[in-house]
């Protein structure tokens, strides 16, 4: 799940099927589909796009792969090259949906946002869960999305893909990063918190 | 693991050469000052096992609100098959709907898409089973050995039409789905993919 220093990492492993599909091994896109959707699908979803149009986002973006497969220099950079484009192709959608008045958009997405909260009080069944929900709520939209996007990635990934998602080098890598601090402290303030 | 009582190692802070990056932030928090030195802090250090032990917490949160869709995966390596195979994407060129006469107590709404492209023509009807369940009576030309797979949340079921090009599936589940048409005689063979269907 996260990465060892002994495991390939996702962008790693990524990239070995993606290296593998082009010197002529088509069942490789198969495996690069299983494992790279659902960090594709949180990467959509964190742009606030209801489910049918994050669908669409991603078959949108694995038939430009499947078109674009040789554009693409280095096959370890197809994890990132998929975060971008998945990032870029939602947020035109996400424009496209949005009706003449930019605020609209805002309530698109609070409605989103709402119908995720009923959810999770049904889904979330532990006190951890709905405290940990409750924190990463509280956090910025980009660290939000951040969060969640790396947390389906590796650590070695991580510095790459806050890059793909626009952050500021240092977002984190190596370093913690702003996000993950903002998370810690808010955790640590609430003397109810505790991660078993 | 309780993060108030683990204490993170202090280390010499470097100066602050991310500050005029993260300037453009803008968290939208008043931190106080004491917060905000100790989220610097805490910022530029190493990660340790609590951020990949809450990584994973917060993976686990997003997996169990927001799933991946169930046969998401699949509908995606369709769609890039049929890209591969230059399927053609039949449409939509007649829908009817009858009720048929009361068979035993329950009457039954029979319907008949027909969807064109191309290479074929296919006609399905659909039935509703007793059970819930849906029976496609279809036919397709030129469809002799035509090869049919229909394509449902879970699996796929496949048959392969009749010299006349007929064929049948029975007891499908209700619900979205689309029809792949394989034609004989080629290698990759002609494919053709029909539009949506409610089944």
């Amino acid at each position: 799940m996260t990465g060892g220093t002994t495991e390939e990492s996702l962008a790693a492993r990524a990239g070995r099927l993606f290296a593998e599909y082009r010197s002529g091994d088509p069942d490789k896109m198969a495996d690069l589909v299983q494992i790279l959707t659902p960090i594709l699908w949180h990467t959509a979803r964190a742009t606030r796009l209801d489910a049918a149009a994050a669908e669409d986002v991603l078959q949108t973006v694995w038939l430009s792969l499947v078109r674009k497969a040789d554009t693409i220099l280095e096959p370890v950079a197809v994890l990132q090259w998929l975060v971008i484009s998945t990032k870029r192709e939602s947020w035109r959608v996400a424009r496209g949906q949005a009706k003449t008045r930019p605020e609209d958009m805002e309530v698109t997405g609070t409605a989103d946002h709402e119908a995720t909260e009923t959810v999770e009080d049904e889904v979330l069944r532990s006190d951890t869960q709905r405290r940990l929900w409750a924190h990463i709520e509280q956090l910025p939209e980009r660290c939000r999305a951040l969060l969640r996007v790396i947390a389906f990635s590796d650590r070695p990934d991580y510095a790459e893909l806050a890059k793909a998602l626009g952050m500021p080098q240092g977002s984190i890598g190596p370093t913690r990063g702003r996000c993950l601090a903002k998370l810690r402290v808010a955790l640590a303030q609430d003397p109810t918190w505790e991660l078993r | 693991m309780n993060a108030a009582d683990h204490p993170t190692p202090d280390r010499p802070t470097p100066g602050h050469p991310d500050g005029g990056a993260w300037a453009a932030t803008g968290s939208g928090v008043e931190p106080e000052v004491a917060v905000s030195d100790r989220e610097h802090q805490l910022a530029l250090q190493e990660l340790d096992s609590d951020d990949v032990a809450l990584l994973a917490a917060v993976r686990a949160l997003y997996d169990e609100t927001d799933p991946v869709p169930v046969g998401l995966v699949d509908r995606i390596r369709f769609e890039l098959t049929l890209d591969a195979l230059h399927a053609e994407v039949a449409t939509l060129t007649q829908l009817d709907l009858e009720a048929a006469g009361a068979r035993g107590a329950a009457t039954e709404a029979v319907r008949t898409i027909t969807f064109t492209s191309e290479s074929l023509t296919t006609m399905v009807t659909l039935t509703a089973q007793e059970d819930g369940a849906v029976r496609v009576d279809g036919w397709a030309a030129p469809g002799a050995g035509v090869r049919v797979e229909v394509r449902l949340a879970t699996e796929t079921r496949e048959t392969t039409a009749d010299e006349d090009g007929r064929f049948v599936f029975e007891d499908l589940p209700s619900g979205r789905t689309r029809f792949a048409l394989y034609l004989p005689g080629t290698d990759p063979p002609t494919t053709v993919v029909s539009p949506t269907v409610e089944l």
